[in-house]
């Protein structure tokens, strides 16, 4: 019983992160129908952003070691608020990158009338580039935030369940409570808004929607932004959970993302939601004795549901006409 | 003979690599998108490694001398015809990007499975494989790749022109109409699917003793995007194509090894501007500026992209 819990508690945090990571790709698939593979590069860009504002120095390796480049005393110093903005603001730059890939290697190609496979190797070329100049820039070592970036806040909640030890961590509480204030923000904007609305049109019908007065490039760089900034606070958050762990992190985390948004319907954005979250709790479900196949899990459900189920748990099925 | 000394490597890294562009070639050919050739080209290596290292196969070796070598090519392509059957008859009913994601999703399976089982050696991988055929430079494997790019090639061209390869076309320009004139789609895809298998799992036994060790490095994502890169970039219209494209990028590495730590980024940009403005592929590209045929409307691409049906 208090295994379950345990293992529920770690499965919803873990499993709300991919959420929100995979709600980029969605996004930018239900608008191009293309899956973006730098999308795992934003990521990791996401969390080096953070952390180079949170702690401006990186120690042994790369162009930029040893330059401190926020000493202490500046403004991201200290509190929980300050390492609150220091996510935002990465988060943001990690959307302004999103929109600036789009505009090199997505628009380019849009305009030519390129096979959308294309997309894939271009979008892939783009990951390389990033990942590398991060290596580059900073080494490829992994970084850890310092413990006192909450603030005061405790580092874990431990109860006694009958007998037995529930640890909740204070950083998968804070992930799973920012993911779904995420959600709610980005469900109120697509639903509710005009915003959304044209955004909907887009993904729905790009041609009539140009012809009904919607600029459509315009809503594809809002797209991008919003991809580039879930993406990038969702690598802040897990490197606050675990570590800023090198510059090839995202990569993994960009292939489990994939089998999220398969698993919840492409371009479905409550599939996207239920997806990650049904990946990360069947993974915390993993028997100790057999952790080190945790990684196939999640290709191992993507794999059966194309099977059983192509158009994903929540998404439409497509007619194919003649 | 310095010649080949110095730059023997990397010609029959050309060459291997042309072949694993041609990999995905044959899918290709029948319109599906298969990811799927780092996977077979693993367990081929392994399974040529298992059988040259592990000491229970060690009585084959010493009865078969020299002839171990094709033995091992002959089982991985057995072996990669089976699983091709296995894995391809409930795949292939899916398309486009679908039918790409399950095939990333069973590269990854694959590559977890090998780094957790005793026999692939885990993370560590198999090392000490022998040199095929006592082999005492690394050139020497051209005597096993270019006749294996013979083959293939020649193969491809007879492909092409049989009823076969006119299915093949048949079916990826049209699914349905190739079905209601009778050509049932999901036994010529699938067998599309397992040419491409062999062949991935042949090279993957050739290439084990020409690499000397084996690891879960050989099958991963990377690769997968690799090969699809070697077959958009060198154009997927032609079965030179996959192959010059293969030859070119496996040698990028080497071309700009004067750039060091900037090589794999300027590696990425390559991607990036190749599928901007290679958008048929080099072979493409040649063959559009030697028939000087007017520039083709562009098609709008996004209904294409969501015309796919899983």
């Amino acid at each position: 019983m208090t295994e379950l819990l345990q293992n529920l508690i770690n499965g919803l945090a873990i499993g709300s992160v991919y959420a929100i990571f995979a709600l980029g790709y969605t996004l930018v698939f239900s608008i191009l129908g293309i899956i973006n593979f730098a999308h795992g590069a934003v990521f990791t860009l996401g969390a080096y952003f953070t952390y180079t504002l949170v702690v401006g120095q990186f120690e042994n390796n790369g162009l930029i070691k040893g330059i401190n480049l926020f000493p202490a005393g500046s403004p991201f110093h200290g509190s929980a608020w300050a390492f609150a903005a220091a996510a935002l603001i990465g988060a943001v730059l990690s959307g302004v990158v999103a929109v600036i890939i789009e505009r090199l290697a997505f628009r380019p190609m849009r305009s030519r009338g390129a096979d959308p496979l294309l997309a894939l190797v271009s979008s892939l070329g783009v990951a390389l580039v990033i990942v590398n100049l991060i290596q580059i820039l900073v080494g490829a070592e992994s970084y850890s935030f310092p413990g006192d970036i909450y603030g005061d806040l405790k580092p874990a909640l431990i109860m006694h369940v009958g007998g037995k030890l529930i640890v909740v961590r204070s950083v998968q509480v804070i992930i799973f409570a920012v993911s779904m204030v995420l959600l709610l923000i980005l469900g109120y904007i697509t639903q509710r808004t005009r915003v959304g609305k044209a955004l909907r049109a887009v993904a729905e019908n790009p041609g009539t929607a140009s012809l009904l007065g919607i600029s459509v490039n315009r809503f594809i760089v809002i797209t991008f932004f919003l991809s580039g900034f879930l993406g990038g606070l969702a690598g802040t958050l897990v490197s606050t959970a675990f570590s800023v762990a090198g510059p090839y992190f995202g990569v993994a985390f960009g292939l489990k993302g994939l089998a999220v948004i398969v698993l919840g319907g492409l371009g479905s954005i409550p599939g996207a939601v239920v997806g990650g979250l049904v990946i990360g709790l069947a993974e915390a479900f993993v028997p100790a004795e057999y952790s080190a196949y945790k990684d196939a899990v999640a290709f191992a459900l993507l794999f059966v549901i194309l099977l059983i189920r192509p158009q994903g748990l929540l998404g439409r099925v497509q007619i194919q006409k003649v | 003979m310095d010649f080949l000394q110095t730059y023997g490597f990397l010609i029959v890294t050309m060459l291997q690599q042309g072949l694993l562009g041609l990999s995905l070639y044959f899918p290709l050919m029948a319109g599906q998108l298969s990811l799927a050739s780092p996977g077979f080209y693993a367990m081929g290596g392994y399974i040529a490694a298992i059988v040259l290292t592990n000491p229970s196969f060690a009585p084959w070796r010493e009865a078969l001398g020299g002839w171990i070598f094709p033995v091992t090519w002959l089982l991985s392509g057995l072996a990669s015809a089976v699983l091709g059957v296995v894995v391809g008859v409930p795949a292939l009913r899916l398309r486009g990007i679908y039918l790409a994601l399950a095939t990333i999703a069973f590269v990854q399976i694959l590559q977890v499975l090998s780094l957790n089982l005793s026999v692939t050696g885990g993370a560590i991988g198999l090392f000490g494989i022998p040199q095929a055929f006592g082999f005492v430079d690394r050139w020497q494997y051209i005597w096993i790749f270019l006749p294996a790019v013979v083959v293939v090639l020649l193969f491809a061209h007879k492909l092409q022109g049989s009823r076969v390869g006119r299915a093949f076309r048949a079916i990826r320009e049209d699914e349905l109409a190739a079905d209601a004139m009778g050509i049932p789609p999901t036994r010529y895809k699938v067998l599309a699917f397992v040419i491409g298998a062999v062949i991935a799992g042949v090279v993957g036994a050739m290439s084990a003793p020409f690499l000397n060790t084996w690891n879960a490095r050989q099958g991963t994502f990377d690769a997968s995007i690799a090969f699809l890169a070697y077959t958009l970039i060198g154009g997927s219209r032609s079965m030179w194509g996959p192959l010059l494209g293969g030859a070119l990028l496996a040698s990028l590495p080497e071309l700009l090894r004067g750039l060091a730590d900037w090589r794999l980024v300027i590696n990425g940009l390559v991607l990036v501007v190749a599928s901007l403005y290679l958008p048929q592929g080099i072979v493409g590209a040649l063959s559009r500026l030697r028939r000087k045929t007017p520039p083709q409307r562009p098609t709008p691409q996004h209904q294409a992209a969501l015309g796919e049906t899983p």
